[in-house]
């Protein structure tokens, strides 16, 4: 019952995947525009502008991701069938990675190219993005729970988010940066911190919202 | 599988993820995320010339010199364990003196040679008054 | 723990507590501050910029303890129902932004003569900025959820998940090398000579009491919101 659930939602958000992926892509277009055409910017700039188009690409899809279950009263269904709060707020974790996390790395590399990045760089935000877009997710999640239903909900949403995904560009941008992946390794500690503690979180806000 | 289990299943595995993200972050703390290199890392890890970076220790004693143009001034940053030669153009804030805290903005032109756009004096967490700090005084390392 | 869950009781003894707290931190901080200002030395090195210690170092603190505050009461809330955790926590959100605000302005106006800059990205800076963002997310959470069921909880999580930026603001000057200096005042002792800092915990205690008696303040004031809101909502039930 739970992989059925991952699985419509896996659909569901690569069915809408379109969405965050041209905003992610239209964005990073903009920068050459905002910043000039200078390549040699662009290659070292651009990354972390990637990775600010990603950020801000993770808010669209919030508003989708609980509300329209919450309205349906699906999330009613699965407790009353004893599934736990927090084990569907995994669930959608994983879900909505599923459907926003491989097909943004798949538009990262035309965004790449868009903005001039090397190949190993490009290597470097890949495996960033690999790392990190699981925490975007699992903050996706945790903040459309909370955010259910409100007046604004969306606004909301981004003002909400990006303080807790601060420590996520930092890290992925500093992990563009040739080291010994020592930024790598402090983005994938957040990542984890940020993934294991989206259920309980986001579980908590829906049993909130079910009384 | 109940609710209660489900619930404990995941707990474990969060636990996991959090060991692993501790170690992790112990693992890679101390140089990234670090504000500045030391002149110690920045050699160690061979910067390139011409990557921007902030370079900071104490201003060796002595080394400090005022060129003729009256703006420009070199020293060399220090951390005890190595030590480079830096130039900047233009005004320091008051505290930047010889053996004080220093946080250069800039760039190596060669290796050991480094070019500063901003200078960052960096104080360390004592506070005293000047009759006092006159005898007894005296930062020997900027604690990184 | 429920003795005070009663806002009766509770308004019986805040009522007369506002004043007193607000007072007695008024009149201490403003002792501090003026001897901060005229009987304190100057500091060898920064000279007489080292006073704005006694306004950053309590901003500092209360920009902290606040969201300390707001993460008790989302325990308080999310484990024991307590009727007030709520009302407690959303009275803390504004004062502590306000606080956090302070540390962040008046630490920039003390880092452009000392170290020569209004703003750097260090840790200890930019993780004290991102505080200053979670209230403001706080705030925008508290009030847009406050008037649908589960609203409260809904805060106090997030209330509890921001909680983690606090450790990070503490250690980032040990864990990362910072322009901010060091710590300078542990449970062992201080590194500022006795004479520069005695008003210091003057204006700590003073901002600290006047922080406290504002929360107060605004319980009574959400408290009375909430009735005037339930009394609204009967009469309109039985006209």
């Amino acid at each position: 019952m739970i992989a059925g659930l991952i699985r419509r939602d896996a659909r569901r958000g690569l069915r809408a995947a379109g969405l965050p992926v041209a905003f992610f892509l239209v964005a990073a277009t903009l920068f050459p525009f905002a910043v000039g055409p200078d390549a040699r910017l662009l290659a070292s700039a651009g990354g972390g502008m990637l990775w600010l188009a990603a950020l801000l690409a993770a808010l669209l899809p919030i508003e989708r991701l609980v509300a329209p279950d919450a309205d349906a009263g699906v999330l009613d269904q699965l407790a009353m069938r004893g599934i736990a709060d927090e084990t569907v707020a995994a669930a959608k974790v994983a879900a909505h990675w599923l459907g926003f996390g491989p097909p943004l790395m798949i538009a990262a590399l035309p965004g790449a190219a868009l903005l001039g990045l090397d190949g190993a760089t490009l290597g470097r935000l890949e495996a960033g993005l690999a790392i990190g877009t699981p925490a975007l997710a699992a903050l996706g999640v945790t903040v459309a729970a909370l955010t259910v239903g409100l007046r604004g909900a969306g606004a909301l949403a981004g003002l909400v988010v990006l303080p807790l995904a601060v420590p996520l560009l930092i890290f992925g941008a500093g992990a563009l940066m040739p080291g010994d992946g020592q930024a790598l390794k402090l983005l994938a500690a957040t990542a984890l911190l940020l993934t294991a503690g989206a259920p309980f979180a986001a579980g908590a806000a829906l049993r909130a919202l079910r009384e | 599988m109940k609710a209660k289990n489900q619930r404990l299943v995941l707990t474990l595995a969060a636990l996991g993820a959090l060991v692993a993200a501790a170690l992790l972050a112990m693992s890679a703390l101390r140089n990234q995320a670090s504000f500045f290199y030391s002149p110690a890392d920045a050699l160690r890890d061979h910067v390139r010339p011409g990557q921007a970076i902030r370079l900071g220790g104490m201003v060796e004693k002595g080394s400090l010199v005022r060129e003729p143009d009256g703006v420009t001034i070199d020293f060399r940053v220090t951390d005890g364990a190595a030590s480079v030669a830096a130039r900047y153009t233009g005004i320091v804030p008051d505290l930047f003196r010889e053996g004080s805290g220093v946080v250069a903005e800039g760039r190596f032109v060669a290796p050991g040679t480094f070019v500063a756009d901003t200078i960052l004096a960096k104080h360390d967490e004592k506070y005293m008054p000047p009759q006092i700090a006159g005898s007894m005084h005296e930062t020997k390392s900027l604690k990184p | 723990m429920h003795a005070f869950a009663n806002p009766t009781r509770f308004l019986s003894l805040a009522r007369p507590l506002t004043g007193w707290l607000g007072w007695a931190g008024a009149v201490l901080a403003l002792v501090g501050i003026i001897a901060g200002l005229t009987l304190t030395p100057r500091d060898y090195l920064q000279g007489e910029t080292v006073r704005i210690m006694y306004i950053h170092v309590p901003a500092a603190w209360l920009g902290m303890a606040g969201w300390g505050g707001i993460a008790a009461a989302s325990v308080a809330e999310l484990v024991w129902r307590h009727p007030l955790a709520a009302i407690a926590a959303r009275a803390t959100a504004v004062p502590g932004a306000v606080f956090a605000a302070i540390c962040l302005a008046s630490g920039s106006i003390w880092g452009r003569p000392t170290w020569g800059t209004w703003w750097e990205w260090d840790g200890r800076l930019t993780s004290m900025l991102v505080l200053f963002f979670l209230y403001i997310a706080y705030i925008a959470l508290a009030d847009a959820s406050a008037d649908r069921g589960g609203g409260a909880r809904v805060a106090a999580i997030f209330g509890l998940v921001g909680a983690i930026n606090l450790p990070i603001i503490h250690f980032s000057v040990l864990w990362w090398r910072t322009l901010h200096q060091g710590q300078s005042i542990g449970f062992t002792g201080s590194t500022i000579a006795p004479s520069i800092l005695w008003p210091l915990p003057l204006t700590t205690i003073g901002f600290t009491l006047l922080f406290t008696a504002i929360i107060l303040m605004r319980m009574r004031m959400l408290l009375a919101n909430a009735k005037l809101e339930a009394r609204q909502r009967r009469m309109g039930g039985a006209a």
